[in-house]
Formats: C-alpha cells, sequence, structure tokens
C-alpha cells in the first residue's frame, strides 16, 4: 500500500467501478485516494447473457456492487460515500441507505457507533419506468446454508415437484455436503473478497456483523439474470424480523437482512429496477422457528450432514463434535426447538451430546429464554419460542430430569404465566409473505 | 471351512478358496466349505421381498440371476444343473409372490437363495478346478428347534438350531466324498420350511457343521486375521489376541468385535472343537485360535471395546425396589414398549439399564411413551447419547489392583453406571459417548502401561493392528541413540560419575528438522521449560527456531545464548504485573491470558500487539495434571470473555495480533491440532487485526515399546488442510518435550537391592530429586541396565531412589537382568523436564549435565 491508511480516520468511500467477462463479476471499491480494492464474484460455466436480458443485468449487476460494498465500508465508517456512473434513483438511494444503516445496526452497537445521520447515499437520478416480464425460466434458486432452514424448504418445493436449484456462495464442506445430500442440481458461486480488506483489519479497521444476507441475496439476483432463473426462495422465518435488542432509540436486529422489511424492499425494487418476472421471496416467511423445526424432524435424510452451528463451518468432521459445537446458541437453540418434535435418543445421537443435561450452558440457554438476558446476536428464534419448548419439555417425563429442564421447571416456570406457554400457537402460520403462485402450493408440505 | 460374501463374488476370491481347501486336503483333512450369498444378495433380494408388484419382482430376480451369471461366464463354466434348478425356483418364487405360503415363509425362502446360489456356483468351480466337490443342501443338516419365546418371525428369520454331534451325518459324509460344500445362513424347522438363521448366520451355520461333525477344527475365513485387543478404528495399537477362550471370546464378540458374531461359539464350547479366524489376503498370519480355557498363562486384560450410542433410563424411588414383583412390573413396561434392557445396575433407590441403539429407540416415540409409564412408579431420567466401555478378560476381579491408574482416568469422567457381571469377565463403564473416540487409544496405552494388558506375553498377543495393516508407513523404530554407537561412551560417562544428565545433539536437531517439514507451519518455537540447557538452545536457534519463555528468567537465559534476530514468545501465565513490564522492554512478543491485565494494567500495554491465549473449553493430555485447556485449568481466556477483552484492548489502544490455545501434552492425534487451528482460525475472523494462528505444543513422545509415534505426515495433512480454508493467517506452533525428550537420557548406578514379600526393590543413586516426572506424572519412562542390556531379563523389579518418600520410585515391575552394585542404569526419555524440575530436596547432589554431539 502507497501511502499507509488509518481506516478509522478516512473520509470517503468510494464505489469506484464494477465489470463483469467471462463469469467473473469484479467490484471495486476504494476509500479516500488509497489503493483500489477489488472484490471477485466468479459465477462457473455462467453462458453468455441473451441481449434480452442486457439492461437486467446491468441493473443487477449495480445493485451487487453498492451492496457487496458493505463489507468494505464498514471498514472506516467514513462520513461520506460517493458513487461513480450514472446518479441514483431515490427507491435505489433509499434501499441502500436502510441496509446499511439497520444491516450494521449490530456492527455500530458493538463498536459504540452511531450510524443515524451518517450514512447517505448521493441520489438525485430520475426514476425510470418500471421494467417488464423478460419470460425468466420457471425455476428456483434455492441457497443452501447448511442449516435446516434451508433443508425444509428444499424439500417443500421437491414436494410440489418444482424446478430448482441448490445454490451457495463460497467454500464449505458442510454446505456441499448436504446440497449432494438434496438431490437437487446444485451451483456453487465463489466470492473472493479484496486482499485490501484484510491489510486494512491489520491496520486497525472497524470490525463487526455485516449483513451478509443481503450480499448474497444481491449475487443470486444476478445469478438468476446469468443462468435464466425466475425466483429466489430464501428459508428465512417469521422470527427474523424480531429485533435483537432495542439501543438509544434503535432497533437492532442481527439478521435484519433476512428479516421481511429488507425482503420486500428488495423483491420491490428486482420487480421495478430488474425484471418483472424475477421474483425474490422467503419460503418459511410465514412460520416460527418452531413451525419450520417440526417440519425438519420429518427429514431423517439430512440428520447427520446438515448443521446449523456457528463454528467450523468451512472443515467438517464425522463426528456429531464436528459439525456442533455445542457451545453457541445456534447449536443451543437447534437442539431445544428440534427438542419437542423428536424422540430424545434421536435428538442426541444428532448432537452427539444432551445439551439440556449440563449444567454449565444454563446462561446460554437463559439468553434464548430471554431470561436475565438479551437475544443473542445470532440468527435464533423469539425468547417466547425458545420458552414454549422448553416448557413443553418440562411437561415430558423423558426430559424433565436433566439439569436444565429441572431448573425451568423450579426457577423459571414459576415467573411465567404457563397461557402463554402453549406451542401449538406456534406452528400455525401468521403474517405476510411474498412467495409467489407458482411455489405458494409448496407451503402444504411445511403446515403438513 | 467358511467364507463370506466378497470372499466368493469374484472369480479370484474363488481361486483363493480354491487353494486354501487343496492346501487343506494336503494336510488329510476332509473339507466342508460354508459359504455366503455373492456380497450385496442378500440386499438386493430382501429388496425383492418388499416388492408388491410381480412385475418388479420377475425384474429383481432377473437382476440377481443376471449376476450369477456374470460370474459363471468369468469362470468359463457352463450353466451347472444345480445352479439352474435354484434360478428357476428364484424365478416361480418371483412370480408367485408371498400369497401361497404366507409372507415371512416366503421372503425366509426367497432370502435362502443368495446362499443356494452361490454354493451351487461354487460346487461346480471347485469341481471344475480338480476337486471333486459335492453340493449339500445345509437344510438336509441342519433343523431348527422352537424355543418358547420365539414368535413366527424369529422362528422363520432368526432360528436357532441344536447343533450336537451327529455320528450318522458323519458317516453319510464319508461315504460321499472328501469336499463338499453347503450354504450358511439357512436351516429347516420340523414342518419342512426353509428358515434363516438372522444375523452372523453363516458364522454360525459352520459353528452348527463343526458341532455335528465334531470337526478338527472350524476356520472361518475373513478380511482380517482374527479378533484384537481393541477396535484397531479406534485404536491403532490394538494388538492381535492369538489365543482366546471361548466365553472370553463370545464377550469381546458381544461387546464390540464385529469380525465375529457372538452366537457362534456357543455350539462349540461342549463339543470342544477348536475355532480358527484367518485372513484370506494373508493366510500366513496366525490368526486367533479360539478354544477352551488357556490355564498355563497369567490373568490379563484381553480387550477393550465400545459401544456408542447406548441410552440409560435411571429410575428413583425410595423403598419400593424390594416390593415383591415390583421389578417385574418396571420391565414390564420396557417389553411393552419394544425396548430390551441390555446392562443393569441396581442399589437401595435407583435401578438404572441401558438400551442399545435400535431403531425403534430413535424413531418411535417408545423412550417418551415409556418414560411416561415409568413416570407414575418412579423418577425417571433418560441419560443419552452414552457409550458403554468395556474390559474383557477372564478372571477381572482379580486385576482390580492393577487398574487404579485406569480407574483414575475414568474418575475425570462422567460415570454413568458400572456393571460387572458374575460371570468375571468383564467390567463396564457406561459414560458420555463423546468422550470415548479419545478415551479408548489412552485406556489401552493405560492397561499396557499399568500391567493389566499383558502385551509382554507372545504366546497370548500377537503384532499390533498397525504393524499387520497399518499404511505400510510404519518403519521399525530405530534403535535409540543410547543403544547403539553412544552406548559405550555413556558407560564411561557412567563409570565416572552419575548421577548425570547426557544430552545428544544429533537427536535434537533431527526432531527439528522433522517438525521443519511440517509445510503449513510457518514459525516455530521451542518451549523452552522443557530444557535450558545452553547447548541445546542454540542448535535450535541454529535450525532457525523461535523460542516461548514463560518468565523473566528464561528470557534472559534464552537471550544470553541465542542470535538477536531468533524471534522470542513471552507466555506467562498468573505473572506479576513486574513481568510483562520488563518482557514489553525486550523484543518478545507477549501473550496476555486473561482479563486482569488489560482491567488494571491496561496503559502498560498501550500502542502494543499482543498474543491471546484462549482456552477453548477442553482440555487433553497423558495427565490431569498436563491438561492446559478446560475451566479445571488455570490457562487461557475463556471464550465467552473475548468480547469483553477485546473492548478493553480497544480501549487501550492494544491490538491482537495472534491467537494462541494449548489445551494439553503429550498429545499423539494428530487431529487434536486441525481441530484447534480450526476453532482458533474461526474465532479470529470475527476479530480482524489477527494475523498468526499458534496452536501450541504437547506433540506427544510415546514412550512404551510399540506404541505409535505421532505421525508428522498425517499432522501435515490436516494441518494444511485447515491452511487451505484460513489461508490469511500465519501458524505458528511451540513444541517443547518432541524436540529434546528423546535426545536425553539421565544415568545412575545400582545402590543395592532389597527383598520385601513377593516384592524385589533395585535402588539406583538418584530418584525423583532428579527426575520427578514418574511421581509427578506417573510417567513412564524406559529403564535399562546399561552395563547389562544384552543379557536376559529375568527378575521383575521396583526401581527406586534414596529420597526419604514412598512416592520415590521411578518404575514399577520392569523386567531386567539380575543386577549387581555399580551397574550403569539408563532412564530414558529424560531430556524434557529432567532437570528443569530437579530440586535439592534431601540435599542430595544435583544431576551434572554433559552434551555429547
Amino acid at each position: 500500500m502507497s501511502n499507509v491508511i488509518q481506516p478509522r480516520l478516512t473520509q470517503v468511500f468510494r464505489f469506484v467501478r464494477s465489470s463483469y467477462a467471462d463469469g467473473v463479476a469484479e467490484l471495486v471499491y476504494a476509500f479516500d485516494d488509497g489503493e483500489e480494492l477489488i472484490e471477485r464474484v466468479r459465477f462457473p460455466q455462467a453462458p453468455v447473457v441473451p441481449a434480452a436480458r442486457a439492461d437486467a443485468f446491468n441493473a443487477a449487476l449495480r445493485l451487487l456492487h453498492l451492496i457487496a460494498g458493505v463489507s468494505y465500508y464498514k471498514a472506516g465508517v467514513p462520513p461520506k460515500i460517493e458513487v461513480s456512473g450514472e446518479p441514483l434513483d431515490d427507491s435505489t438511494a433509499d434501499l441502500l441507505d436502510a441496509l446499511y444503516l439497520h444491516g450494521l445496526a449490530e456492527f455500530a452497537y458493538r463498536n459504540g457507533l452511531d450510524l443515524r445521520g451518517r450514512i447517505a447515499f448521493p441520489r438525485g437520478g430520475q426514476a425510470k419506468p418500471a421494467v417488464g416480464k423478460l419470460g425468466l425460466p420457471q425455476r428456483s434458486l434455492v441457497p443452501i446454508g447448511g442449516g435446516k432452514d434451508s433443508l425444509v424448504a428444499v424439500e417443500a418445493i421437491k414436494s410440489i415437484d418444482g424446478e430448482a436449484t441448490a445454490v451457495w456462495v463460497g467454500n464449505s464442506a458442510l454446505i456441499a455436503a448436504c446440497a449432494a445430500r438434496t438431490g437437487l442440481p446444485t451451483l456453487n458461486i465463489q466470492r473472493e473478497l479484496a486482499p485490501g480488506l484484510f491489510e486494512l483489519n491489520r491496520l486497525g479497521a472497524w470490525n463487526g456483523h455485516i449483513p451478509v444476507t443481503a450480499v448474497n441475496s444481491a449475487i443470486l439476483s444476478l445469478a438468476a439474470i446469468i443462468y435464466g432463473y425466475d425466483s429466489i426462495a430464501f428459508a428465512n422465518e417469521r422470527s427474523a424480523s424480531v429485533a435483537t435488542l432495542e439501543y438509544e432509540g434503535q432497533q437492532v436486529n442481527h439478521q435484519w437482512s433476512k428479516g421481511y422489511a429488507f425482503e420486500q424492499l428488495l423483491g420491490d425494487w428486482l420487480h421495478s429496477h430488474v425484471a418483472a418476472d424475477l421474483d425474490y421471496c422467503s419460503l418459511l416467511r410465514p412460520y416460527s422457528e418452531l413451525a419450520v423445526t417440526r417440519a425438519f424432524a420429518k427429514l431423517t435424510p439430512y440428520f447427520d450432514v446438515f448443521s446449523s452451528c456457528n463454528r467450523n463451518f468451512k472443515l467438517l468432521g464425522p463426528k456429531p463434535a464436528g459439525r456442533w459445537c455445542g457451545q453457541c446458541p445456534k447449536c443451543h437453540f437447534v437442539f431445544l426447538a428440534l427438542a419437542p418434535f423428536l424422540p430424545k435418543p434421536r435428538l442426541l445421537s444428532i448432537f452427539g451430546r444432551n445439551l439440556l443435561d449440563d449444567e454449565t450452558l444454563a446462561a446460554g440457554f437463559d439468553a434464548l429464554l430471554e431470561y436475565q438476558d438479551h437475544k443473542p446476536f445470532e440468527c435464533v428464534g423469539e425468547g417466547a419460542e425458545a420458552r414454549a419448548a422448553l416448557y413443553a419439555l418440562s411437561q415430558r417425563p423423558e426430559w424433565q430430569e436433566d439439569a436444565l429442564v429441572a431448573r425451568f421447571r423450579s426457577e423459571i416456570l414459576p415467573q411465567i404465566d404457563i397461557a402463554e406457554l402453549a406451542l401449538e400457537p406456534w406452528l400455525a402460520p401468521a403474517g405476510s409473505h411474498r412467495v409467489p403462485p407458482r411455489l405458494r402450493p409448496a407451503l402444504a408440505a411445511i403446515d403438513q | 471351512m467358511k467364507f463370506g460374501g466378497t470372499s466368493v463374488a469374484t472369480l479370484p476370491r474363488w481361486q483363493n478358496i480354491q487353494e486354501l481347501v487343496a492346501s487343506r486336503r494336503a494336510e488329510g483333512a476332509r473339507v466342508l466349505v460354508v459359504v455366503s450369498a455373492l456380497s450385496g444378495m442378500t440386499d438386493a433380494l430382501k429388496h425383492m421381498c418388499a416388492q408388491g408388484e410381480q412385475g418388479k419382482r420377475i425384474e429383481a430376480a432377473k437382476a440377481i440371476t443376471q449376476r450369477h451369471y456374470e460370474l459363471l461366464e468369468h469362470m468359463q463354466l457352463a450353466l451347472p444343473d444345480t445352479l439352474a434348478a435354484r434360478l428357476s425356483d428364484l424365478a416361480r418364487l418371483a412370480e408367485e409372490g408371498p400369497a401361497a405360503i404366507g409372507e415371512l415363509a416366503w421372503a425366509a425362502k426367497v432370502q435362502a437363495h443368495g446362499e443356494l446360489l452361490s454354493s451351487a456356483l461354487g460346487a461346480s468351480f471347485l469341481s471344475h478346478s480338480g476337486l471333486p466337490t459335492q453340493w449339500l443342501d445345509a437344510r438336509d443338516c441342519l433343523a431348527a428347534v422352537a424355543l418358547p419365546n420365539q414368535n413366527e418371525r424369529t422362528k422363520l428369520l432368526s432360528a436357532m438350531v441344536d447343533a450336537k454331534p451327529d455320528p450318522a451325518l458323519s458317516a453319510r459324509l464319508a461315504a460321499l466324498g472328501e469336499v463338499f460344500i453347503t450354504q450358511g445362513f439357512i436351516a429347516r424347522e420340523s414342518q419342512g420350511r426353509t428358515v434363516l438363521l438372522g444375523r452372523g448366520g453363516s458364522d454360525t451355520s459352520a459353528s452348527y457343521f463343526g458341532a455335528l461333525l465334531k470337526a478338527q477344527r472350524v476356520e472361518i475365513w475373513t478380511d482380517v486375521a482374527g479378533m484384537f485387543t481393541a477396535n484397531p478404528r479406534q485404536v491403532a495399537g490394538a494388538r492381535l489376541l492369538q489365543r482366546l477362550d471361548y466365553e472370553e471370546a463370545q464377550e469381546i464378540a458381544s461387546t464390540g468385535a464385529k469380525v465375529l458374531h457372538p452366537r457362534c461359539l456357543s455350539p462349540l464350547r461342549e463339543p470342544r472343537v477348536p475355532l480358527l479366524i484367518k485372513d484370506t489376503n494373508r493366510p500366513e498370519l496366525e490368526g486367533t485360535v479360539i478354544g477352551p480355557e488357556v490355564r498355563e498363562h497369567a490373568p490379563s486384560v484381553k480387550a477393550i471395546s465400545a459401544r456408542k450410542g447406548i441410552t440409560l433410563v435411571s429410575m428413583e424411588s425410595v423403598g419400593m425396589w424390594q416390593q415383591v414383583g415390583f421389578l417385574a412390573d418396571v420391565f414390564a413396561q420396557f417389553k411393552q414398549h419394544g425396548l430390551s434392557v441390555d446392562l443393569i445396575s441396581s442399589a437401595e433407590t435407583n435401578v438404572t439399564v441401558s438400551l442399545d441403539p435400535t431403531e425403534n429407540l430413535l424413531d418411535s416415540d417408545a423412550i417418551a411413551a415409556l418414560a411416561s409409564d415409568l413416570a407414575k412408579v418412579c423418577r425417571v431420567k433418560v441419560i443419552a447419547p452414552c457409550a458403554a466401555v468395556t474390559m474383557v478378560g477372564r478372571g477381572m476381579r482379580s486385576m482390580l489392583h492393577t487398574l487404579s491408574g485406569v480407574l483414575a482416568e475414568f474418575g475425570q469422567l462422567r460415570v454413568h453406571l458400572i456393571s460387572q457381571s458374575s460371570n468375571n469377565l468383564n467390567l463396564t463403564f457406561v459414560v458420555d459417548e463423546n468422550v470415548v473416540d479419545e478415551l479408548l487409544p489412552h485406556l489401552h496405552d493405560l492397561l499396557i502401561a499399568a500391567g493389566a494388558l499383558r502385551t509382554d506375553d507372545s504366546a497370548l498377543f500377537g503384532p499390533s493392528w498397525q504393524a499387520l495393516y497399518g499404511s505400510g508407513e510404519l518403519p521399525a523404530p530405530e534403535a535409540a541413540w543410547w543403544r547403539t554407537e553412544q552406548r559405550q561412551q555413556l558407560l564411561a560417562l557412567g563409570a565416572q560419575a552419575t548421577p548425570r544428565y547426557v544430552y545428544h545433539l544429533p537427536t535434537v536437531r533431527h526432531q527439528a528438522r522433522e517438525l521443519k517439514s511440517l509445510a503449513a507451519v510457518d514459525r516455530l518455537h521451542y518451549a523452552v521449560k522443557a530444557n535450558t540447557h545452553p547447548s541445546i538452545l542454540r542448535a535450535l536457534a541454529e535450525e532457525g527456531f523461535g523460542f516461548e519463555c514463560v518468565s523473566p528468567g528464561e528470557l534472559k537465559a534464552v537471550m544470553a545464548v541465542v542470535p538477536a534476530s531468533a524471534p522470542l514468545l513471552f507466555t506467562p501465565n498468573f505473572a506479576p504485573r513486574e513481568d510483562y513490564a520488563w518482557a514489553l522492554t525486550t523484543r518478545a512478543t507477549v501473550s496476555l491470558d486473561s482479563l486482569y491485565p488489560m482491567e488494571h494494567w491496561g496503559e502498560l500495554f498501550r500502542g502494543r500487539e499482543i498474543v491471546l491465549r484462549i482456552d477453548l473449553g477442553r482440555g487433553l493430555g497423558h495427565h490431569e495434571k498436563v491438561r492446559t485447556g478446560g475451566s479445571g485449568s488455570k490457562f487461557g481466556l475463556p471464550v465467552e470473555s473475548i468480547d469483553a477483552f477485546l473492548r478493553l484492548a480497544d480501549a487501550h489502544g492494544v491490538t491482537v495480533r495472534g491467537l494462541h490455545a494449548h489445551l494439553g501434552s503429550g498429545i499423539l492425534d494428530e487431529g487434536h491440532w486441525g481441530e484447534v487451528y480450526a476453532q482458533l482460525a474461526s474465532l479470529a475472523e470475527r476479530i480482524g487485526s489477527v494475523a498468526f494462528i499458534d496452536i501450541g505444543g504437547g506433540l506427544g513422545v510415546p514412550s512404551h515399546p510399540g506404541e505409535a509415534r505421532l505421525d508428522i505426515a498425517a499432522l501435515d495433512r490436516v494441518l494444511r488442510e485447515v491452511k487451505a480454508a484460513y489461508p490469511h493467517y500465519q501458524l505458528w506452533m511451540e513444541p517443547g518435550r518432541y524436540l529434546v525428550a528423546d535426545a536425553g537420557v539421565l544415568l545412575t548406578r545400582v545402590t543395592q537391592q532389597k527383598g520385601k514379600g513377593a516384592l524385589r526393590y533395585l535402588g539406583i543413586d538418584t530418584g525423583m530429586n532428579s527426575l520427578i516426572r514418574p511421581a509427578l506424572y506417573e510417567a513412564w519412562h524406559e529403564i535399562v541396565n546399561l552395563t547389562r542390556l544384552d543379557e536376559p531379563a529375568t527378575g521383575l523389579f521396583q526401581i527406586v531412589g534414596p529420597i526419604c518418600e514412598s512416592g520415590d520410585v521411578l518404575g514399577t515391575d520392569r523386567r531386567l537382568p539380575e543386577p549387581q552394585e555399580g551397574d550403569v542404569m539408563l532412564i530414558a526419555q529424560a531430556g524434557a523436564y529432567g532437570k528443569v524440575m530437579s530440586s535439592e530436596y534431601n540435599m542430595r547432589d544435583a544431576a551434572e549435565e554433559i552434551v555429547i554431539d
């Protein structure tokens, strides 16, 4: 690096340019007049994009450039944002302002920053008339994460004989194994962060959580145009829309880009700027975590490959301990949420141990219950859901003597209203969703 | 002679069978060959049974027929009549379906065809290869008996035969010929229907025939040379068991060994027919002989095993167990829910039973329903997943005294149940399943070290699995340097004066170069606490090592001898503030492993780059006192405090440049470092400023003869795999003992002997004052009489020093030549944690240090 940059003292974050050739998108950013940061996204065996989709392609590529910038912007959080090329119209700038503000809310909270008033994408472009339909092939991209949710979505689509491809971004043996187990065709897109980002980190850049689902969504939007898909079907549940905590008047939601607000913003934007027939939705939106785990509990063939654990995602072990650390909130939550729906020995064989019979995990489960703590910064269900699941277990003889279940019964249960602990209300679908008509019948597989 | 499915599936394997049978014929024996179905056939037949449609059944039968035609074609044989008849039977069964004779009887008949076909094919092949062979229908010989607890399914699909010697059958066969072939797995019941013998049925058939004919022996030819002291997949050092009695073998087979089904031993016990397990691919190997009790050997643990997926049901009730019929009622619940109980342990207020992992247990509501019913009469707790760790050996109770070290190991774990049967053949511990993979190899070593698994008895124990089947890269361990060219020099040094530590620098360099071959590792640091001798420090500096120090004293000692370019690490634990203040004035990279220094002395570190030592929450190692991870250990910052640490670091302008974890010492499983590395790297990704990952040391050095060395090439593969996933972090390591342990020996002299009861004490002129590891960690050091290295080891000695402590024992039960006062004794592997841990206790002279280059 020519002149050593102090990332936290930078003044401008610049969206320099983006380009695409031979299946590789190059996204270029810079701070001040520093060296260019070049991210590459590789689309394997990308076909030539038909001329009819050229405008849609350019719009989707530009959106990817703007959204993926969040990984770099957060290194310095400078006061000014510059975007090269045609000025952004209001709806694009609104989408980005919202994404950067809410998607980085946890990052800001953890680093003691306040981003309100700081994030303002330059705007001034004329809104163009909404785009028409492209006649995209009737098939879906289904992102696979290695966890239970995407597998429930896959099986739902398979249940209506929908055509779909299991897609994931980056290297992960775990995801590859899960994707292979689905029996669907697969697509593995590679994302190479700019090496300069690691250098910035070493120089003391800000660091923290970024809205990675938004970045992946933008990558898949471009993929849908390149390969020809009419829908991107994520597997984000209802609880993803619930804030983790509120901090100085701002809602902080760890999974904001998995929430309904972002789904609506991006879905509408794609309809008006990319293709009227490109749908972006979450199949699991109407469901609680518990409804999803109930559906997953029937998918035995995935039990020995899936993992929702946060640790060790890049490497895979044959033993449960190689997929489930047993220590993180995701492990705790998935264990608890599956427990009411699986025979106990089967559940324990998935995890390799009984997390609810380990006193040292009391604090972790308390956080899930929102008992003496806030919900963890993780993609986990709502506190009330966790309480309902644990209450259900506390009523079952095969569980009630386990250390944390017994503790719940004696210590926590007397403080809560049993009327609020029923499991059944969580199992019914509720609330709005954007599942397009073609995929709607798949929801029946989740409702059972 | 019995051959399994893979042994009969191809032409080369049949040629192999032909040779083996011919060799037995050459010895004058008459041979009955028992075969399984071609591999995959039984499953194909079961699949055919599951087809509801006639068309699909016929199709399946055709595929099966085709498979046999193909093999026949390879053998260049015409279709023999026996096989043609069997194939048309099968086609007819496929066409008719189960309706006529009933589902189960039909299924049994269909599945019997796997063996009927393979044996018919084999008879033709053997006869055409010059061994006239009679095809024998096993159903004409094996008559299934009706048992009281059988239902229609077990009667037809897992039948039993009461096989007693039958001279009439022997005579009938003798009249027919010399070589016979028949089917495993099938028999006939009283109404004339074909029945199956269930799992392991072919081995059982061979045993039935062995008993019926009162054979000279039964040979089970398989893909492994016999039974081992442990599952070789879990314990590579498992030893071949060359001799077992029926009961021991049955116990081992029941508790884990897959090579033989436990059922197949009991028919042989009464007629005293020995059973021999042999490896088809390596017929020269001795194999395992199972026969009547072996009397002329000392009691020994024969094997350890672990069965996973066990569920325990613990039932607690006050005073009700004694009520007549109460337990019967409780067990009736298990029966009602279709769960079969294996182990049972009981006390006044608690009865705990174990359940094996059946489909019924895993995928139905059986356990929930059982718990609800039991909860009406007692408190129930369902504990899972557990594993039953069993030690098997005749006369287990008489060996308890040798097991104290082994039992101490269980003291570290959650033991849910202990069971010892009255037949005195086993001792079982039920523990958490997730500890078992690490526990088992460790336990195997402990049993050998404790003298409970007497691998020194070559009549009972054969070579290790690793030696027989390992990846082939197991070179015979090089003779230690002190055994060969340096022996005379050491004898001279020992004759001059003792006690003396002697260090062999070429060995240090050899070890250093071995570690330098780890391509994934960017920087190696020698953990100098193992041995701070200046010559060793200099030798390692020349090899390009950095140095890891834990105190200002060590740092000063290192800086006094190594060049200023050698990297230094300061990795103290609970060091006072002034140690850090001083270390920060040196060039050393400083490690922190708690919040306190950051909270209270944060300004000391302002603007600095530090390494954060993390406790990943579990410890490993060869002894409790060398485990450095887990909340029971004082080392490392717990994972949950990392965020707090980072906030403090940020507030003081401190940059976390490296993450470090070190979970223990003496670890021989290379996968361990991969796990630590991957876990640290995934934590590092959340921190950003991290540039390197330090996965510590703890590389094990095996001490017992025959114990497998750490596989450096495998370690390299594991590390490279993680590095490929996290290429942006440098990788550091901190080996200590691995570099120097083998390079050092302690020379001492025999002072006297004492007999006490059955024990013989051999006194030497130094003890725990020079080498405290045996007393502190129960470490095992090889001890030899260097003066009489070539004399036969005839006596059994307790080797003790002159220190006034009953713990001053350097080695127990060591077989050595008859010693004389003044003989030079050598204690091996004393290069690490020897001199550095020595003391002036009892004010005895310190051992001198000598360096050989």
